[in-house]
């Protein structure tokens, strides 16, 4: 009977200690997560403060992370309505980015890669990218061809937007940046 | 006949407290085991998660520690090429990257890099994963950015050393001996390719001495 007690209190512990520390790190860790309207970010994975969980997750892959003082990425998987992000549907992002020195806004899987697609781009940088008359931004994301500005996206399936800012002061501050500062993610139609 | 007959009734009527007793004590017992299982169970996956980063052969740390030990950064795209090195994940396309990587044992490292016309940022990843300090081009004196990596008994040794102050160097301390120091350069424009390529790789880290 004892044997049976000290098996069963070693099967528990062993397994729901290395299921659970498994899946706590199978993507990026919700510790140290800040959320910015549909954006989200992690500031303290490029820093001296790094938690546990997220270098456990950096650990498990061939990961260089931004640091604290070089820029923040900012990855949305929702519009601002929440919906998930869709590559048959339409979207416009609008508005401005914080004061950086430069920033880059891809199109992505859930695993940070490209996708790959007859034209070749998949995102833009601040020089790139066309403007309005009073400085803000407009981007067409969509699987078809889009005036101005156009973000080709998979004809299917679920994308991330990353945003990538470098140089900038909110990287140490990002938990008391307000959405109306970055850009906005509106879905326009859907299927 | 009758003394016989009471004796049986107190039997029938003991042994359903004692099996009610014995199925008490046993499920207490289950309760203290699951109760010990969990705590268990909180001990291994706080070990677990720090033991992954210690334990990992898969990370950035290792897949580059050949990357730069010629006095100059390379490139990880070109290197990959011929190497077959991994590409690091979630990485920017519109960045270049090389990567140079230290061992403190032998001595302090010197990192040397002109700045440019594009945005440079300079990280440190020490073994073990963490950022540990990071500087971008804006800090650069002369179009230069120059940063000593060491370790701490490698600084009190310089300080030691330097009693009149004069060294004007830019001490970085790491808390490992193993880490990569990794140049990044963003590219406005697809064609800024060769220049980024060029300020990238042209990043110096030889010995500090």
């Amino acid at each position: 009977m004892r044997v049976f007690h000290l098996a069963y209190v070693i099967a528990l512990g062993a397994g729901l200690g290395l299921t659970s520390a498994h899946f706590a790190v199978a993507g990026r860790p919700l510790l140290g997560m800040v959320e910015i309207g549909p954006w989200k970010a992690w500031p303290r994975s490029g820093g001296r403060d790094i938690d546990p969980y997220m270098r456990a997750w950096l650990a498990r892959g061939v990961h260089l992370p931004l640091g604290a003082g070089e820029g923040l990425e900012m990855i949305a998987e929702r519009d601002d309505q929440g919906w998930l992000l869709d590559g048959r549907c339409r979207y416009l992002l609008s508005g401005v980015t914080p004061t950086t020195r430069g920033w880059t806004l891809s199109v992505t899987d859930a695993d940070g890669r490209a996708f790959r697609l007859p034209l070749d781009r998949s995102g833009f940088t601040d020089a790139e990218v066309l403007r309005d008359e009073d400085g803000s931004l407009r981007i067409a994301a969509a699987s078809w061809p889009q005036a101005g500005n156009w973000l080709p996206l998979p004809t299917s399936g679920r994308f991330q937007l990353r945003l990538r800012l470098y140089d900038t002061p909110i990287a140490t501050q990002a938990g008391e940046t307000r959405p109306e500062s970055l850009p906005r993610i509106q879905r326009i139609e859907c299927p | 006949m009758s003394a016989a007959g009471r004796d049986s009734a107190d039997g029938a009527v003991a042994r359903p407290r004692d099996v009610g007793a014995r199925v008490a004590a046993g499920i207490r017992r289950l309760l203290l085991a699951t109760a010990a299982g969990l705590v268990l169970a909180g001990i291994v996956h706080i070990v677990t998660i720090l033991l992954i980063p210690i334990l990992a052969l898969g990370d950035a740390n290792h897949a580059y520690r050949a990357l730069g030990t010629g006095g100059r950064a390379e490139l990880i795209a070109s290197a990959g090429e011929g190497r077959s090195l991994p590409l690091p994940r979630e990485t920017d396309p519109a960045t270049v990257t090389a990567v140079c990587s230290y061992d403190l044992a032998n001595g302090p490292m010197r990192v040397v890099a002109r700045t440019g016309t594009l945005p440079l940022g300079l990280t440190l990843h020490r073994s073990g994963g963490g950022v540990i300090y990071a500087i971008t081009d804006r800090a650069a004196i002369r179009g230069v950015v120059e940063f000593v990596v060491m370790t701490e008994e490698q600084r009190d040794e310089r300080l030691a050393n330097d009693e009149e102050g004069e060294s004007r160097e830019l001490r970085v301390v790491s808390d490992t001996d193993q880490g990569l120091i990794v140049a990044r350069v963003l590219m406005r424009q697809p064609s800024d390719k060769a220049d980024a390529e060029a300020l990238a790789g042209g990043v110096a880290c030889g010995m500090a001495d």
